[in-house]
């Protein structure tokens, strides 16, 4: 499997090359970037899906080309994101954002964090679980809301790692 | 207290009906029967009635209403449930101070009590009305070796054995509504706060805090409470001992707790649904969103997860809410 990092420099050599597709398949994994006409080069977005990934058209219709940079976007945001550690819930149950309804939340986005911070609470017929980060960094965003039910694995936060 | 002024305090309880020579105490401790004469007078200035008689030695007649090591340790039945006793006459709340104790490493069966706690709190910091000498405000601490998704059932585990031990210290039956407060005629008297300190999913010590108003008089709630709270007292009309209630309760939780780990959550289940008031009846369940599900409370899974039927017949999984039961 490649690494996001790795993607990123094919990307780059292709775009300098002068090759016009790229195909590489591993197991069940597959990657195909290809040159469209006004040079847009275009990653999967998801690496791992089984699925195989839709070549781009080189299509000059505008409304294909936007779509194009869109899935520029969401790609570069999937690298972003998979840099960033995430906080799981370790349980069914509902989250809890602070101590109590009248307290500033435990964290929220900019907050440092070590791996004893206390993050949040879950709670399930009344038993409170204190979360803590168990990572040091910053957090960079807070993905559900207080009050609300989380699922087991669910991502409650989004870290950046120091 | 000093460890030889308990140990003798204990055999006095222990031995309560009968006289006790101080030759006796004094080989059972290994100090001198001047020692044991010594001890004794510094009971009575506590505030301990002891009879003491030429030749046939020493004899508890009365104790203080206060809650000593020494007087929940005589008597109690357990294997290893409250053999550790941290008995402070006022806290801010035993269970901060028993999840500072669980954090330092203290062991399974801990436990904390307070005469008067004076921040006592419930769940998400609402206050819990704690008066001096009343009540019981106990915090226990154990560390079942289990996933931290299976802790919430230790919840409903803590509330049947807490009903289990009022009835057998008490005589009276008390009912739970989901998943762990204690009613008895509708009125709440027993409050549980469970919290769990946990690794990654491993859970590494379960916290129960146990609220019960025993000896507390009506005029003694705070007039938001009066219509909803009750106290043993109250109900049956004389003063009970908070010692022997402690003990029933710690040898109740003690054996649920060990048929948990042996056999899992089925039997804790059919014990807890037979004292559930509000299955089978219409409830309201509040969310914490503010959401209300209105619907027939029809029973509890595998988990202990409530389940609820609303009128189109949607079953509807409650992991928290309070309930509401519904005068329909």
């Amino acid at each position: 499997m490649l690494k996001i990092q790795e993607i990123k420099e094919l990307i780059k050599l292709i775009d300098e090359s002068t090759i016009d597709e790229f195909k590489y398949e591993l197991d069940e994994s597959k990657i195909t970037i290809k040159k469209a006409k006004p040079e847009i080069v275009q990653a999967a977005p998801a690496v791992q899906s089984v699925q195989p990934v839709q070549p781009v058209q080189a299509a000059p219709a505008p409304k294909s080309e936007t779509k194009e940079i869109a899935a520029q976007d969401e790609s570069a945001e999937a690298k972003q994101e998979s840099n960033l550690h995430k906080i799981e819930s370790p349980m069914v149950g509902t989250f809890y954002a602070a101590s109590n309804p009248d307290s500033e939340p435990f964290v929220k986005a900019g907050s440092k964090v070590d791996e004893k911070s206390v993050v949040c609470i879950v709670e399930a017929m009344k038993l409170f679980n204190e979360i803590e980060a168990e990572i040091k960094g910053e957090i960079v965003e807070v993905l559900v809301e207080d009050g609300q039910l989380v699922e087991y694995g669910q991502p409650l936060f989004l870290v950046k790692p120091e | 207290m000093s460890k030889t002024k308990n140990h003798i305090l204990k055999l006095l309880f222990e031995n309560r009906n009968d006289y006790l020579s101080g030759q006796k105490i004094s080989d059972e401790i290994g100090c001198s029967r001047t020692a044991v004469w010594k001890h004794i007078k510094e009971l009575e200035n506590e505030g301990y009635s002891i009879a003491s008689v030429h030749k046939r030695g020493y004899k508890l007649i009365d104790a203080p209403d206060q809650l000593s090591e020494a007087r929940i340790r005589a008597g109690l039945e357990t294997e290893r449930l409250g053999h550790r006793l941290v008995c402070k006459d006022e806290l801010p709340s035993t269970q901060k101070e028993a999840q500072h104790l669980a954090e330092d490493g203290a062991e399974e069966g801990t436990v904390v009590l307070a005469e008067e706690q004076t921040s006592g709190r419930g769940r998400l910091g609402r206050q819990w009305h704690s008066p001096k000498g009343a009540g019981i405000w106990m915090s226990l601490i154990i560390r079942p070796d289990i996933q931290i998704n299976k802790a919430p059932q230790f919840t409903l585990l803590t509330a049947a054995a807490v009903v289990k031990a009022v009835k057998r210290a008490t005589g009276l039956d008390c009912e739970i509504k989901w998943p762990n407060d204690i009613l008895y005629k509708g009125k709440k008297f027993v409050g549980i706060l469970t919290e769990c300190q946990a690794e990654a999913a491993d859970v590494k010590a379960i916290i129960i805090g146990i609220g019960i108003n025993v000896n507390t008089d009506i005029e003694d709630f705070p007039d938001e409470l009066k219509d909803i709270a009750t106290s043993l007292r109250i109900e049956a009309g004389k003063t009970f001992d908070r010692a022997e209630i402690i003990q029933a309760i710690l040898k109740e939780i003690e054996s649920l707790y060990k048929m948990y780990m042996d056999e899992g959550f089925h039997f804790i289940k059919l014990l807890w649904e037979s004292y559930a008031i509000s299955l089978g009846k219409k409830i309201y369940a509040r969310k914490t969103n503010g959401d209300v599900i209105y619907g027939l409370a029809q029973g509890i899974d595998d988990e202990g997860v409530l389940l609820l039927r609303d009128d189109d017949g949607h079953i509807h999984k409650i992991y928290s809410a309070d309930i509401e039961l519904s005068s329909q």
